[in-house]
């Protein structure tokens, strides 16, 4: 059982990383972006190609896929980022259909939809992690760790642009900071750490496939940044723990008819992303001043 | 405070599970699409696997009572590893019937590491013979269907252009393979091949071209809803050629289907009028109970929970534990099996050998056979 | 020959798509909701259809006015029930969206629980080709499909030029509060967008019912068709909506004539793409580039 409890915890932590990513571009950059999960996949594959041809140690694989999602995210966010709002959020869509249709396609690097199998065991300076707790641990650090970088650049120079940005286009223009940059920027570090989310992911699982980085996925992580609050750090932790409970809790309920739980379990998520955003459509915690917890 | 209240959560979701998992019976798990489009299969598998279960615990084979214990997979390697996680991390269940080459191949590296018996009956990728030790197959893969079926569209039949049609996962990609190596030495030849998406519905596109192309045979190599919409729409554009199949086809859907009737498909041979005590008790029970003939689907999976029992009962008798590793050895140490379809054995890598047969669809619910071919 | 074909076949997806994308764009321009249930409508308009004509043995003309009714029902019962109160509080262009997105979950699991899983479709000999010319093939459904699409955007034009609530309607997507001055609701146009836009999903889910067949998750595809129909032809522009529909049709189907069906949704994206970056503005919108 605790084997399953700290099955649960890792796979929240992976996705309390994509969404805090996620919020960081959202919520404090204001760039809606529904292609997240193209780059969790892009994390995903390359460690999984690194550890599985070059070396399965951590502080290799983790920054190689890192810095293949920066590359990539650089690369498209130089374009679609010269459009705005509902603009971006249809480019950031084309895209992640785009990218599912390549991650089938080309199989040489991911298998397509009979995805990459027998991935190794990540190796943290030559010792492999596979035990659960140690695999808990190192994701709560990599969690840990990515809140603080988000939570200090919010609050450096960079962080006030960002806002600024979000609050009023032209205004932050007027005051003759570069959009282009900072914007371009924030999409880069929040696509790259994204990726070690993937990373991780990838490790843990041992096997990947096309399935985890479609659409769904993207709109899972997003409604997890707006059902737990944008904005805030504390949300997007919260809607990622409750998002993945809930399916996993209903399982549970036994008396449910056995050919009936996939779908009830699906309905029941469906409806709770509809009664949230119609109760609290301003996610559970709210970023309003005072907030900061 | 809210972290508190997170893990008052889980604690409490662990609570709840520990109670339903106590029971005194001995379980195995079961990783089957129970929704989405592919949930048709997932009813089918039960209902073999269910008699079996019934017919172990009525005969008091083990000293507990057997009880399966099924997750839902959607068909998706992703779901499928989920769920086996759950099995083989909470349930810890020694012995898990898998279905789905793609869900097949996904939870293998799973089952090797926790040394979980995975058996499959319905996947039937090729690949799926070299998962390892701890992953059987009972039901002849592939390799042996599409073989079976060319030799019989060619040599009984005559027929020489082939045009396959088949989804872009590990099943159909086996598939092309398997007709690449087949048809040239028989002196027929793959035309053209059209690779569809898992998620694709709308093929009047890939009709045109297939009509184009002028086959003798469209070999379908899909399965569940799509490749009923495939066959449905290359009837409708025209596509006069005869239409082919595998094991896939023998789900009622499509043998009731107005535009499948007169395909050709493979299943493992099996005769269910014989008089092999095992076959026979199958095969009436199952038809008290369904009013109707069962499917090799069914009898795989009955014979998957068979070969458990059996296995089970043994070690049971050495006052052995029920583990997969001891499963495995147990198996190795078994020559042959009483199973559905007679006396068979496995192969050194875990797979069941059996003769292939030929069917028509015709209307009646199963098809009628029209060949059998011994396995390679 | 077969590039002929092909274009056929477009050109009835084509209009599938159009009249579809036509009602995504009409609610998403005069309400600024970003509708992605609209592929649930989709769905219902075609299980319904299916039930009404094989599961209670109606007549067809029944059938369609059954699959109109919840059609039309199920959008106004959704911006009633869903959308006002969301938009009554700070309601985000992505608070709507989520919740879109979950209904739209809950629309096709219980589809699948109710009526099965498994694919169905309308038997009926119209889905049948014939020979019109040497390797073409046409069935009355293409002829069909596109008659009614003509039908439906020549009554979509007459309602929103000639009617009070149809110029009230292209009123709300130009400037609400004009709207509220001349003393009618945009609560109300709303609901009217809905109920019209709806509709506009009927014919579509029919014709799929009837000849690609449907299955729970048939809503899906067209949804995402629509959304980047709505965007190519430029937001709030229905002409370019239906365009763009027809466009995307007839991309996917001749895309198969050098290319595997793998790449046709890859294709609509791809021209989606390609218009966002150099004419965000559509065929005939009057987007802005920052």
């Amino acid at each position: 059982m605790t084997a399953y409890i700290l099955n649960l915890l890792v796979l929240i932590s992976v996705y309390a990383i994509l969404s805090t990513t996620l919020n960081f571009i959202i919520g404090y950059a204001g760039i809606f972006s529904l292609a997240h999960a193209v780059f969790f996949g892009i994390g995903g594959y390359t460690a999984a190609l690194v550890a599985m041809n070059v070396t399965p140690e951590f502080f290799v694989a983790v920054p190689v896929a890192m810095g293949a999602a920066a590359v990539t995210s650089l690369l498209l966010a130089l374009p679609a980022l010269r459009v705005r709002g509902e603009y971006f959020v249809a480019a950031s869509l084309g895209l992640q259909v785009l990218a599912v249709t390549l991650f089938s396609e080309w199989k040489s690097f991911t298998g397509g939809i009979g995805g990459v199998i027998g991935i190794p065991a990540v190796e943290l300076f030559g010792y492999p992690v596979y035990k659960p707790w140690q695999f808990l641990l190192m994701s709560l650090i990599c969690l840990a760790t990515i809140i603080v970088i988000t939570r200090t650049l919010v609050h450096t120079s960079f962080g006030r642009s960002l806002k600024a940005l979000r609050d009023s286009e032209s205004a932050a223009l007027a005051s003759g900071k570069n959009i282009t940059v900072i914007k371009t920027l924030s999409v880069v570090l929040s696509s790259s750490l994204a990726a070690a989310a993937g990373a991780l992911y990838a490790f843990y699982m041992s096997f990947i496939n096309v399935e985890s980085f479609m659409l769904d996925t993207s709109v899972l992580v997003m409604a997890m940044v707006i059902i737990g609050g944008t904005a805030t750090i504390l949300g997007p932790l919260l809607g990622a723990a409750l998002l993945m409970l809930i399916p996993s809790a209903l399982t549970y309920l036994s008396f449910l008819p056995q050919t009936e739980i996939g779908s009830i379990q699906q309905m029941v998520y469906g409806m709770a992303m509809v009664l949230l955003m119609i109760f609290r459509p301003g996610g559970i915690v709210s970023s309003h001043p005072g907030g900061s917890k | 405070m809210l972290r508190k209240t997170l893990f008052s959560i889980t604690f409490a979701i662990g609570l709840a599970s520990a109670v339903s998992v106590q029971a005194d019976g001995i379980e195995i798990g079961a990783v089957f699409p129970l929704s989405g489009p592919n949930a048709t299969y997932g009813d089918i598998f039960m209902s073999g696997a269910e008699l079996a279960a019934r017919h172990v615990n009525e005969d008091g084979v083990l000293t507990g009572d057997l009880n399966i214990l099924y997750e839902d997979s959607q068909a998706l390697p992703q779901q499928g590893v989920v769920a086996m996680n759950k099995l083989v991390n909470v349930e810890g269940v020694p012995y898990v019937l898998s279905a789905f080459t793609g869900v097949s191949k996904a939870i293998s590296t799973l089952a090797r590491r926790s040394q979980t018996v995975a058996v499959n009956g319905g996947g039937v990728g090729p690949d799926l013979a070299e998962l390892g030790d701890y992953f059987w197959n009972v039901i002849p893969l592939a390799n042996n269907e599409v073989g079976a079926l060319a030799r019989y569209a060619v040599e009984d039949l005559g027929h020489k252009r082939f045009t396959l049609v088949y989804v872009d996962d590990p099943l159909g990609e086996s598939i092309l393979n398997e007709l690449e190596k087949t048809l040239p030495p028989l002196g027929a030849e793959l035309v053209e091949s059209h690779s569809i998406a898992a998620s694709a519905q709308q093929f009047s596109g890939v009709a045109a071209r297939v009509r184009s192309s002028n086959p003798d045979v469209v070999y379908v190599a899909s399965y569940g809803s799509q490749q009923l919409q495939i066959v449905k729409q290359l009837r409708d554009n025209g596509v006069k050629a005869r239409i082919a199949s595998y094991s896939a086809f023998s789900v009622p859907e499509l043998q009731a289907q107005a535009e499948a009737q007169g395909a050709l498909f493979t299943t493992q041979s099996i005769d269910w009028d014989s008089e092999d005590p095992v076959t026979k008790r199958f095969v009436d029970d199952y038809r008290a109970e369904h009013n109707k003939n069962p499917t090799s689907y069914i009898a795989n999976y009955y014979n998957a929970v068979r070969v458990f029992a059996l296995l089970a009962q043994a070690l049971e008798e050495q006052g052995k534990e029920i583990t997969g590793a001891n499963l495995l050895a147990q198996r190795k140490a078994t020559d042959t099996f009483e199973l559905v379809g007679g006396e068979v054995s496995f192969q050194e890598n875990g797979t069941l050998l059996a003769p292939i047969q030929v069917l028509k669809v015709d209307g009646s619910g199963s098809g009628k056979v029209v060949s059998v071919k011994a396995a390679d | 020959m077969l590039f002929l074909q092909l274009l056929a076949n477009g050109l009835q997806v084509g209009a599938i798509y159009a009249l579809t994308a036509a009602g995504f764009s009409l609610i998403f321009g005069s309400t600024k909701i970003f509708h992605f249930a609209h592929g649930a409508t989709f769905a219902i308009a075609a299980y319904l259809f299916h039930f009404a004509l094989a599961g209670l043995g109606l007549h067809w003309t029944f059938a369609v006015a059954v699959a109109a009714f919840s059609a039309v029902l199920f959008g106004v019962l959704l911006d009633r029930l869903m959308y006002a109160p969301i938009q009554r509080h700070e309601g985000s262009f992505f608070t709507v969206f989520v919740a879109s997105f979950g209904i739209g979950i809950v629309v096709q699991n219980l589809l699948g629980s109710v009526f099965g899983r498994g694919f169905m479709s309308v038997a009926t000999p119209l889905s049948n080709s014939v020979e019109v010319m040497p390797g073409l093939y046409l069935s009355p459904l293409n002829g069909l499909a596109i008659v009614s699409a003509i039908v439906c955007f020549a009554a979509l034009h007459f309602f929103l030029t000639r009617t009070f609530v149809g110029k009230g309607l292209r009123a709300l997507s130009e400037n609400p509060e004009l709207v509220r001055m001349f003393g009618l609701s945009p609560r109300r146009l709303s609901t009217y967008a809905f109920a019209l836009g709806s509709l506009l999903v009927v014919p579509g889910a029919i014709f799929t019912a009837a000849g690609t067949g449907i299955n729970p998750a048939v809503g899906h595809h067209v949804m995402l068709i629509s959304l980047a129909a709505t965007i190519v032809g430029g937001i709030g522009s229905l002409r370019g909506a239906a365009c763009a529909g027809l466009l995307i049709g007839v991309a996917e189907n001749l895309a198969l004539w050098k290319l595997g069906t793998q790449w046709s949704e890859a294709m609509t994206f791809a021209i989606l793409f390609f218009f966002i970056i150099f004419k965000p503005s559509g065929f005939f919108g009057r987007a802005t580039v920052s």
